[in-house]
């Protein structure tokens, strides 16, 4: 597959310059690029790219808010972030906000290219690290479940059993093929699985902003 | 935000201050009482020298404890010599039968400066020992025991226990406050310098792997090697920062200290939130998991991952590796040598801290040891 349309969002003009180099070595387009989270929320609309590469620590906004302008602008656009740091609490809330692949700056360009092609493909891309912050999150949810009073309304979701395992063995660095093989499950279901962690965190994000937004009477 | 913190020692300034003003007030209303009742005194143009004298001493204290060098025994003892001097005299000067009377005595509530000095510089038993001393000379050289006179002294030991107790929560918060300052100094400088490397060092060494990593021969080598810089920089600024001082038995980040075994080839998930735990376990905890990696290390190398699951109830690190680590042969080998493996040793250690360790060796997928603490409710 080749040719997917590529906005490159990163404040490092050799940064900038060098993802674009590879990206379009390897067949692909760069429609545009941009070093500021706000001219980026701008441009994605007329650029229409099928992939953002998104350095989530910019100068302007927060990675969370470039990522609800861009899919704000272009809800089919897909959120691919890199981050030169590790994985931090920035990470999780960048995919609580949409984001749907991750990767270290410092990820190869081998690995860097397969995450494009499958951020574009509709991929979750996880690394081990961010699998570990997933499942901490939906512990954490767990947590401040059972210290709510009985019979109170609960939005929080939770991971099924198998989605957990799942989840586990992303976090312990196993590839999807690996895991389609030690679960006895196809690659497809390993990926829907993931796939899956990652969407009811999304949906319990929107619907938190939703209930926020009409408590504070913003929603008219 | 500029905080000033005091000089070691600073924070006792306003209360030696105090001491200094309470004297010369309290010389004040010594001339008051003097002046009115010196027709009744039996000496009182010595009365008048003695008030002198007070005033010489005033100023003498007000000066030598204002330096921090000088608050020392010499001054503490000439303090109280001097008081006790003034009081021995006093029934001389003013005679039994203004003292009968029941006139106030000369030095009337000047007394109490030494027990204030006395109270400020060494807490509590300090206040109470001066307070003690005055009000045994004050009564015995009265030579009868009024029941104003008892009010006195009572009061008198009353300021040194509460001025004693005062000025030590002064110093301990002081220095609280010193600790915090720094501490969040640091905080603040570490916080700083992970901002500049990660806008700086952290992308370029980023960069130079990614484009050398094509290459071959040395400059392959060497974008290797900014690889490996990168990934121990990356821990360094990601980590929990050092623990302050003086908690030794307050919860440890387990994802702190597990944050420097993180490396080019070991990678590090965990939650975003804290992962507390009592020192102790955490200590150990975090050494099985360097004990497995570093068996990892010995056996071929080879990546590794560590997951670290805050389950509530109990903590479990899981360290996975594709390397042939502790194949099932290999641990009934050690076993039937009657020789302690790393496999013995890790689970030595969890035994210790009541959880248990699991290793399992899955053809395809590697090694994994799985450590799970239980948490003890508080």
């Amino acid at each position: 597959m080749s040719g997917v349309r590529v906005m490159v969002v990163d404040d490092h003009p050799m940064w900038r310059e060098g993802v674009a180099r590879d990206l379009a070595e390897a067949g692909h387009q760069v429609v545009a690029s941009c070093g500021e989270g706000r001219q980026a929320i701008r441009v994605v609309a007329a650029a229409r790219p099928d992939v953002v590469v998104l350095d989530l620590q910019l100068p302007d906004v927060s990675g969370v808010e470039v990522i609800r302008g861009l899919l704000a602008a272009r809800p089919e656009v897909r959120v691919l972030m890199l981050s030169a740091s590790g994985e931090q609490q920035g990470v999780l809330d960048a995919v609580k906000a949409g984001a749907t692949g991750y990767l270290l700056k410092s990820a190869a360009l081998a690995e860097f290219l397969d995450a494009v092609r499958r951020t574009a493909a509709g991929e979750p891309v996880f690394t081990p690290g961010l699998a570990g912050l997933v499942l901490g999150e939906y512990r954490r949810l767990a947590a401040v479940r059972e210290r709510a009073p009985a019979g109170t309304e609960d939005p929080a979701p939770r991971l099924t059993e198998r989605e957990t395992e799942v989840l586990r063995l992303v976090a312990k660095g196993m590839s999807y093929k690996q895991i389609a093989e030690r679960l006895g499950l196809s690659h497809r279901t390993v990926q829907n699985h993931v796939q899956n962690t990652l969407g009811k965190l999304q949906l319990h994000n929107r619907v938190e902003l939703t209930r926020y937004a009409i408590e504070r009477g913003l929603d008219g | 935000m500029v905080t000033h913190v005091p000089a070691p020692g600073g924070f006792e300034v306003p209360l030696w201050r105090a001491v200094a003003v309470f004297r010369v007030a309290s010389l004040a209303y010594v001339c008051v009482v003097v002046l009115r009742d010196a027709d009744r005194y039996a000496h009182p143009l010595v009365a008048g020298a003695l008030v002198l004298v007070m005033a010489a001493w005033t100023a003498v204290t007000a000066v030598g404890y204002a330096a921090p060098a000088r608050r020392g025994w010499p001054l503490l003892l000439a303090d109280l010599g001097v008081v006790v001097a003034l009081l021995l005299v006093t029934p001389w000067v003013m005679g039994r039968p203004a003292l009968a009377a029941g006139l106030p005595t000369l030095t009337v509530a000047w007394l109490g400066g030494p027990v204030l000095a006395w109270a400020v510089s060494g807490g509590r038993r300090r206040g109470a020992v001066a307070a003690l001393v005055l009000g045994a000379t004050d009564l015995a050289t009265r030579g009868m025991a009024t029941p104003s006179a008892i009010n006195g002294a009572i009061l008198m030991l009353l300021a040194g226990v509460v001025v004693g107790h005062v000025a030590r929560l002064t110093v301990t918060a002081g220095e609280r406050l010193q600790r915090a300052v720094e501490l969040e100094a640091a905080t603040r400088e570490r916080e700083r310098l992970a901002r500049d490397i990660h806008d700086s060092v952290l992308q370029v060494l980023a960069l130079v792997q990614r484009r050398g990593a094509r290459l071959d021969g040395e400059a392959g080598e060497l974008a290797r090697l900014a690889g490996e810089q990168e990934a121990a920089l990356r821990a360094l600024i990601s980590g929990a920062g050092p623990l302050p001082a003086g908690t030794a038995d307050a919860p440890v980040d387990l994802r702190a200290l597990l944050g420097r075994y993180s490396s080019a080839t070991v990678s590090l998930s965990a939650p975003a939130t804290p992962v507390p735990l009592p020192p102790m376990t955490a200590r150990e905890l975090a050494a099985a998991a360097g004990a497995a990696l570093d068996n990892v290390a010995r056996h071929g190398g080879g990546r590794a991952w560590v997951l670290v699951e805050d389950e509530g109830s109990a903590v479990t690190v899981s360290i996975r590796d594709e390397g042939p680590g502790f194949t099932p042969e290999r641990l009934a080998e050690a076993a039937a040598q009657g020789r302690l493996g790393v496999a013995q040793a890790i689970r030595g250690r969890l035994a210790d801290l009541g959880g248990t360790a699991r290793i399992s060796a899955t053809p395809g997928s590697g090694t994994e040891v799985e450590l799970t603490v239980p948490r003890r409710e508080p």
